[in-house]
């Protein structure tokens, strides 16, 4: 190499490196410049307001529904919008508050169909939550603060990503559970044979080209994969078995996009695919504290629904 | 510039960065050997590194031992306070239905607290209660008025003095306590210690060496103490995992296991 080329490189490393840091370090996004949980007005409140809440929101304000719909059909343009890359590593930086989850690709085939008969009681009775979560009511495991299913990564609705060095971070708002993805790297990481089994499992991360494929193992078999819809969707229980492979990418700076591959040899007869989500990012930089904990007044409510909607039944039966 | 100049000129940061790095090794290496604490390097982009998971003792306060400067803290209540607190019991501490216990508190507790940082960010995590706490680290101010609600953990904003990570800490709902239903300094202690919205929080995280970290803290409530009370400084050891666990609060594990979260 010349020397004038060396000094070329040179100094447009040097000015990349500053322009990196300064895009990492000083023009960070606005402050959290959140929209207020809108409230309607006390006229307009009933007993079924929350299902107008669409008609209901400001102007300019997406639905969930439209939010969904603009994602979905989002055509990814990485000439446009270039994926950002980390200034230590030169990967993908996931970083940024992401909503709504939007499917773009369904499952190859549902996950009950992979459901082995023999797991029916089991399922029945509501898997580890038997006694606790009575399914056949209104009761899931959302109201008893449990995470949110690993067939979605564990993400609730607003989530945050981090990435950090040797790390991905995942924040959830609506309830304050966390991942920390440990990734292997010069270190060889792997998850801490001492960690105890839990809801959201062990995650060890590495790099296949710019795609994070994440194993995520050592879960306790408590969580449900889907949801049940009494009276004849089964909770779709897991068991220690269960091991997730995750696939996170960026396609460009607008979206990142999220797919996996469920094993349970324990419920299921086979691995099954599930879809292939993508998040819209939001401009902010920081998910806001939203706990879930047993709060009296809402526990109240709770059984007050509960006691409404069991009266509404038993008016349709009479 | 001649390229003979330019060729000195990069001649010269090559062997600088070289001989900077060698000598910054060496320095490690001699440390070691001595038993002096071992200097931490930086992170890649310069910051202090606070990044591990790290742990304390215990702390807290009977008749016998005070660990977290508690006794000072008790004679700090204003009168009025005081009377709100001989009407409480002991069972409303938050905690007991799983509402996080806000810093310093949550560096009593014994329980692991995870760091990971980024270019203008420093995020904490607890084992204790499952929450996050996401700190800026540029010196940004809080988060603007119309945008700030109030929160167990408070609106954090962060910038480095030297070595020392000093976070304030704001926008708190006055619901958290400063320590446990269990901690009681004196004959006359109610184990109540309350806290108000305009509590406002300055803490100060230094990495000590490879193996050390440092908290202290400075609560200022005009609504509950007469004047601004400090913790003493608590001790946090690096622990050999890579996360911390999952811990999460809910609510069919029954108070037991709160209380066990609390250190009982």
């Amino acid at each position: 190499m010349s020397v004038k080329r060396l000094a070329v490189v040179t100094v447009l490393a040097g000015a990349g490196l500053v322009l990196a840091t300064y895009f990492a370090v000083v023009a960070s996004p606005p402050a959290a410049a959140q929209v207020r949980p809108y409230t309607p007005p006390q006229s307009q409140k009933g007993a079924d307001w929350t299902e107008r809440i669409g008609e209901l929101l400001p102007l300019g304000v997406e639905t969930r529904a439209e939010a969904t719909e603009r994602v979905v059909n989002y055509k990814p343009d990485p000439v446009k919008y270039p994926v950002p890359r980390t200034p230590w590593d030169g990967k993908p930086d996931f970083s940024g508050v992401y909503w709504p989850d939007a499917t773009i690709a369904p499952p190859p085939v549902p996950l009950e169909s992979l459901y082995r008969p023999e797991a029916r009681e089991y399922r029945e009775g509501g898997g580890a939550a038997r006694g606790l979560i009575d399914w056949r009511g209104i009761d899931t495991p959302n109201y008893h603060c449990w995470p949110p299913s690993p067939v979605n990564g564990s993400m609730g609705g607003t989530i945050q990503l981090v990435s950090a060095p040797g790390y991905l971070l995942l924040l959830n708002e609506g309830s304050s559970n966390f991942r920390i993805i440990p990734i292997v790297g010069e270190n060889g990481r792997r998850p801490s044979a001492a960690r105890r089994p839990s809801f959201q499992g062990s995650s060890v991360g590495h790099w296949e080209g710019d795609t994070l494929v994440i194993d995520v193992t050592n879960f306790n078999g408590k969580p449900w994969l889907g949801p049940a819809r009494p009276p004849n969707q089964l909770p779709q229980t897991s068991s220690d078995a269960l091991r997730i492979v995750e696939r996170w990418s960026r396609p460009d700076a607008q979206v990142f996009e999220y797919r996996l591959v469920v094993e349970d040899q324990k419920m299921l007869t086979a691995p099954w695919t599930g879809a292939t989500e993508r998040r819209g990012i939001m401009p902010y930089d920081t998910v806001l504290e939203s706990l879930c904990f047993l709060d009296p007044e809402l526990d109240a409510r709770h059984r007050d629904y509960a006691a409404q909607q069991a009266a509404k039944k038993g008016a349709a039966a009479r | 510039m001649s390229k003979r100049t330019l060729t000195l000129v990069i001649g010269a940061v090559i062997v600088g960065g070289a001989l900077w790095v060698g000598l910054r090794r060496g320095a490690n290496e001699n440390s070691a050997a001595n038993g002096t604490p071992t200097p931490v390097s930086p992170t890649s982009w310069g910051e202090p590194d606070l990044t591990g998971v790290w742990k304390g003792e215990a702390l807290g306060a009977s008749t016998e031992r005070d660990s977290f400067n508690l006794t000072t803290l008790e004679g700090l209540y204003k009168p009025e306070a005081r009377a709100r607190m001989q009407k409480m019991s002991t069972k409303d501490d938050p905690s007991l239905r799983c509402a996080p216990p806000a810093f310093p508190r949550a560096a009593m507790l014994g329980h692991a607290v995870q760091i990971i940082q980024r270019p203008g960010f420093a995020y904490v995590f607890t084992e204790a209660y499952p929450v996050f706490r996401i700190i800026p680290t540029t010196g940004r101010p809080h988060t603007a008025e119309q945008y700030l609600y109030p929160t167990y953990m408070g609106d954090s904003t962060a910038r480095w003095e030297g070595d020392t990570l000093v976070v304030d800490v704001n926008s708190f709902n006055g619901e958290g306590w400063l320590a446990g239903p269990l901690d009681k300094p004196t004959s006359a202690s109610t184990g109540i210690w309350l806290t108000s919205p305009v509590m406002h929080v300055v803490e100060r995280w230094r990495r000590i060496d490879a193996d050390t970290l440092e908290y202290q803290a400075r609560v200022e409530d005009p609504e509950m103490l007469t004047v601004p009370w400090e913790t003493p400084t608590v001790t946090l050891k690096r622990q050999p995992v890579e996360t911390i666990e999952e811990a999460l609060c809910r609510p069919e594990d029954g108070p037991d296991t709160y209380l066990a979260r609390l250190g009982s």
